[in-house]
């Protein structure tokens, strides 16, 4: 880094020509390095752009309701729209698809620019497990009316009580899901590389792969990007495109982060990657605290109705958490991870989000029954305790939460900032 | 498929490529453990974490890591010398 800094002065001195190579430098060396954007960072961003997407949809950004449509478009081409229902709107004009398209552009511009973009195949047996945690994740949203947008972090931005029952679920699951993992990974540890190839030229093999030119790629992305808008825009008005833009966003922050919600509840008690986890649950925590101070203003200002996306909240919302924790452990990402980890090539998680979006329209039915059967109760945390008592509990909850999971580290001698 | 693989008589290569984590780290160390001290092994992934937590857990192990580099879009190579 010290080289790279003498550089860009020595690159400023020279006027310019030289202030083109400072912003090539500060967006490659920086923004698209291969090292990435740090969790709090993004954490702070996902706040800032939910409470944008907030303000323009009036809703805020969630995800699955985007499968819900899209999965009902490929029913109602099969004729089976009486079990699912027929969708609201087009792709296009459908304020959650349109910022999950936004957020699969920009997860896909992201991941090129970074020179991240490969398509990966996985083992067979984890395809399974991808499809397997699809249909978790699915029925885990129908418990707890939303995954981790809509059931967890903008239910808490939008101050409503049901996103506290999912964080628990969330946890229990979250553990459930490493320790499969854990004797899933034992099983293959004792199998595997039993024995050793000879062949001096394997590493040639894998690294003279033959690619389609980066600039290529990323000229691709910008023009989809483009056209999509537009096409947005023709079809919805300047407002969808603003979502779609701003789903763009959350996709390429996803990605630059590593802002992976799994791998945050997966491997926090436990497991390879618990430093990562440790940092995500940090961004994580501070976004909702970001988000929740800007959904309250703009609910307090009246500038949008209060009760936008309260949900009800009962024990089923907690189980719905443990299901969708559970299946976002095991398929490697959880809805919007599936799509930006999709969109940078991973064939796993394409294929636990097409077994979503195909798998939830057949099963949303279940929740009206759900709802008439169980005693749910609606909790607008501002009604109970005053608009500044419900953000000081949402504030109190998300820093005992980043001092709990930075005592967990320091349980376990992990220095997660190293 | 994972594979391994003797390039000559003290340098090995371990392709995880197509694994996300955990798994790069449990071959990886499960790789480290057939070698003699000494001994240097390539890790090549397609998986961005698996850059920070392979060369964290083989530090952690005690071993020494040369380097972490990028070999192609979305492909990189760690190469760790086993110490003990």
């Amino acid at each position: 880094m010290g080289v790279y800094m003498e550089k860009l002065k020595e690159v400023e001195k020279r006027g310019v020509v030289g202030f083109t190579e400072y912003v090539r430098r500060l967006v490659v060396a920086r923004i698209f390095s291969e090292h990435g954007w740090p969790e709090w960072l993004g954490g702070i961003l996902l706040g800032l752009i939910n409470i944008l997407f907030l303000a323009i949809a009036l809703k805020p950004f969630t995800i699955y309701s985007g499968f819900l449509n899209w999965g009902q478009h490929f029913y109602t081409l099969l004729g089976l729209d009486w079990a699912t229902g027929k969708p609201k709107a087009i792709p296009l004009a459908d304020r959650t698809s349109v910022g999950d398209i936004g957020l699969l552009l920009g997860a896909f511009l992201a991941a090129i620019a970074a020179a991240e973009f490969r398509l990966k195949r996985i083992p067979l047996r984890d395809y399974l497990d991808a499809v397997i945690g699809g249909v978790l994740m699915s029925t885990g949203v129908v418990l707890a009316f939303g995954c981790n947008w809509g059931g967890f972090f903008s239910a808490l931005t939008a101050l409503s009580g049901h996103g506290f029952a999912m964080f628990v679920g969330l946890i229990i699951g979250g553990y459930f899901g490493s320790r499969y993992v854990e004797w899933k990974s034992m099983r293959l540890f004792e199998k595997a590389l039993e024995e050793i190839e000879l062949s001096p030229e394997a590493s040639e093999a894998i690294t003279n792969q033959r690619a389609i030119p980066r600039w290529f790629k990323f000229v691709l992305a910008v023009f989809l990007i483009t056209a999509v808008t537009a096409m947005t825009w023709a079809s919805g008005g300047p407002h969808y495109a603003a979502m779609l833009l701003l789903g763009v966003g959350v996709g390429v922050v996803l990605q630059r982060a590593r802002f992976c919600f799994a791998t945050a509840f997966r491997d926090l008690f436990r497991g390879a990657e618990q430093a990562r986890a440790i940092r995500l649950q940090t961004g994580i925590a501070l976004g909702i605290i970001v988000g929740a101070t800007g959904a309250a203003a703009l609910k307090y200002m009246g500038y949008i109705d209060p009760y936008i996306y309260i949900k009800p909240v009962s024990f089923m919302n907690i189980l719905g958490g443990v299901l969708f924790g559970f299946g976002m452990a095991i398929a490697g990402g959880c809805a919007s991870g599936s799509l930006w980890k999709a969109a940078e090539g991973n064939t796993g998680l394409l294929a636990a989000l097409v077994t979503a979006v195909l798998a939830y329209p057949l099963l949303r039915p279940l929740r009206d029954s759900l709802v008439q059967n169980i005693p749910y109760a609606k909790i607008f945390l501002p009604d109970a305790l005053g608009w500044m008592g419900a953000l000081l509990v949402i504030y109190a909850t998300m820093f005992a939460w980043i001092l709990l999971v930075h005592y967990i580290a320091y349980r376990n001698r992990i220095d997660p900032w190293r | 498929m994972v594979r391994f693989v003797k390039r000559s008589e003290n340098l090995y290569l371990l392709d995880v490529t197509g694994y996300t984590c955990p798994y790069p780290v449990i071959y990886m160390r499960k790789a480290i453990s057939k070698l003699k001290p000494g001994d240097v092994l390539e890790v090549v992934t397609d998986n961005p974490p698996s850059c920070e937590n392979v060369p964290r857990a083989a530090r952690d192990d005690g071993h020494e890591v040369l380097g972490v580099e990028r070999v192609g879009d979305g492909v990189w190579k760690i190469v760790i010398k086993k110490r003990r």
